[in-house]
């Protein structure tokens, strides 16, 4: 609040009429910045508040477990088919793309091992993360935003109810439940779309490709002797970008101002920044966890 | 505590310097007594609440300010039983002073107390617990568009009270007959299959469902045709005359003001420059209050 203000007053300051000096200038230029850092350091307390709120709340009364569940069937369910197309078409083109350069090789038997090992550790859960930042982040930021132009967000703090935890903390445990569970269909999908390129294609048998497939998860390692180290890569990204999505189109949902071009604005804030925060998080995560597990 | 009223500026007297401006004032003040002389059982309502004496809305000096100020120093005392109502132009922060109330918003200076219990250091969640309190009814009744009519009436229920869902049911319906709806007809449609009258009146059910001692309404009768604001005002008045409830009334509808209020503030340049009765108003010889009368009818 204040730094807008001090912002305000600044705009106001004609520095060229009337205190035409460069130590003036440069003084409101410096101004200028400290605001617009202020603003963003504001921004991103903000967001972390939020983060940090809704997820307190998960394990705070009362407990909103019907809106829990409404919302797992909107972010899981009905992200369903959109999952299963992308996931199949990219398991294919990249069973096709790899298929070119491995005959050069003469090893067109490890076709399984290439396309296991991308779409379990990275293409699932980047894509799956992708494509629900598209489809529920929009729909979410959309749905809240309204809620904020019509009063509606007013109406549940005047009701006597925390509209973090009605609202969001139900679309974060959604989000973090659901995401996995999508991310493991586009994963098997996307093998299986593989499966059939090498058998058209290559005229791989299936029970070929798929122990290959085995292979390159058993090779990779096991965690705890037990979980392979593949599986913890790929069901920690989807963990960690349902939790992005989900307070990334909140925080925008609920910060709406300026009616419904407000809300436009507000869907389009929420697309952009979840899906380039999940390729950001993806190589940090991908990064630690390289170091943490054991490969080979 | 009422405020004298200021002097007029000088655009307003550029507004109704004229003598026609001056005779239009004067058969509208004229109106108006008419409409506070024939309104005789609203008019027994307010006196005979007036009575009780306790504070239940209270604002001290209050100040708020986001990039501009937008409300200074704002006082006034709201009574058990009492309809108090904040008129001005659009834009002079009357919205403002309900958010107050319910601490959606927190003075930068001064302080706004609850039966007595000063409102602006508590928690969120403190503050949760006082909005209990009060039953608010929003400009566009901002009832949620993704439950149904009944859903949204037995919202404070299943969110505060222990009811089972025969009482729950009981009691909408039982709301719903108060605002005179069907019942029956309305419970399973959604917000967006109802009028705006209806909507206002599902807000009215709502807002009331707690059974809250004090009622704020935003603009309860904007965008009404003048058959529903009736409906409404008379709504509001019932609501007082048979619940005793402490009422907070934010309109720029003078006619409807007249006719529920006990107690008029006026809003002017982030201020109350009155403070008083309706039929104080009406007699007032401020040409800012006259304009501001006169307004209303042209």
């Amino acid at each position: 609040m204040a730094v807008s203000g001090t912002g305000l007053a600044l705009s106001g300051l004609d520095c060229r009429t009337r205190y035409d000096h460069p130590y003036t200038r440069l003084s409101a230029l410096l101004t200028r910045l400290n605001d617009a850092a202020k603003s963003k350091v504001l921004t991103l307390q903000e967001y972390f508040v939020l983060a940090g709120k809704s997820l307190r709340f998960i394990f705070a009364r009362p407990f909103y477990g019907q809106d829990a569940v409404q919302q797992m069937d909107e972010i899981g369910v009905k992200s369903l088919g959109i999952v299963i197309l992308t996931g199949l078409f990219t398991g294919m083109v990249l069973a096709l793309q790899s298929s070119v350069q491995l005959k050069t090789f003469g090893a067109s038997i490890y076709i399984g091992n290439l396309v296991s090992a991308s779409m379990i550790r990275e293409l699932g859960p980047v894509l799956a993360g992708l494509m629900v930042a598209g489809r529920v982040g929009s729909g979410i930021a959309a749905q809240l935003g309204s809620m904020r132009v019509t009063e509606q967000i007013d109406a549940l703090n005047t009701l006597g109810t925390d509209p973090i935890k009605k609202l969001v903390t139900p679309r974060l445990i959604a989000a973090l439940v659901m995401l996995p569970v999508l991310t493991i269909i586009n994963d098997f999908v996307g093998i299986i779309g593989g499966n059939i390129i090498a058998s058209l294609v290559l005229g791989l048998p299936s029970a070929m490709y798929w122990r290959t497939v085995w292979v390159q998860i058993a090779n990779d390692g096991f965690a705890l002797r037990f979980f392979p180290n593949d599986f913890i890569q790929g069901l920690t990204k989807p963990v960690v970008f349902g939790g992005l999505i989900a307070v990334t189109a909140c925080y925008f949902g609920l910060g709406t101002t300026g009616g419904t071009e407000g809300v436009g604005q507000s869907t389009t804030r929420t697309v952009v920044t979840s899906s380039i925060l999940i390729l950001i998080v993806d190589y940090f995560i991908t990064q630690v966890l390289l170091s943490v597990l054991t490969y080979g | 505590m009422a405020d004298a009223p200021k002097a007029s500026t000088p655009d307003n007297r550029r507004r109704t310097g004229d003598a026609a401006d001056d005779r239009q004032s004067a058969a509208v003040r004229h109106a108006i007594r008419s409409e506070l002389a024939v309104d005789a059982p609203a008019d027994d309502a307010r006196t005979a609440k007036q009575s009780s004496e306790q504070s239940v809305v209270e604002l001290q000096h209050v100040s708020l300010a986001f990039d501009v100020p937008i409300i200074e120093d704002i006082s006034f005392v709201t009574c058990e039983g009492e309809t108090m109502a904040i008129v001005g132009e659009s834009g002079t922060g009357k919205s403002t002073i309900l958010k107050l109330v319910l601490r959606l918003l927190v003075p930068d200076r001064g302080c706004v107390l609850i039966d007595g219990e000063d409102i602006t250091p508590l928690s969120f969640e403190e503050a949760l617990v006082v909005r209990q309190k009060m039953g608010m009814v929003f400009q566009g009744s901002a009832l949620f568009d993704s439950m149904s009519v009944f859903e949204n009436v037995a919202y404070p229920l299943r969110e505060h009270t222990e009811m089972n869902e025969d009482e729950i049911a009981q009691r909408v319906r039982e709301k719903l007959q108060f605002v005179d709806l069907e019942a029956d007809r309305v419970m399973e449609q959604l917000p967006s299959e109802l009028s705006g009258g209806m909507k206002k009146r599902v807000g009215i059910a709502r807002g009331m469902a707690n059974n809250p001692r004090i009622m704020l309404y935003d603009e309860p009768t904007s965008g009404l045709d003048p058959l529903t604001t009736g409906t409404i005002m008379r709504l509001i008045m019932k609501l007082q005359r048979e619940l005793g409830v402490t009422s907070l009334v934010v309109s720029h509808d003078i006619r409807a003001v007249f006719r529920m209020a006990s107690k008029v503030a006026l809003l002017q340049d982030r201020r109350i420059t009155f403070l008083g009765t309706p039929e104080e108003m009406a007699a007032s010889e401020d040409r800012y209050i006259q304009d501001f009368l006169g307004g209303f009818s042209s």
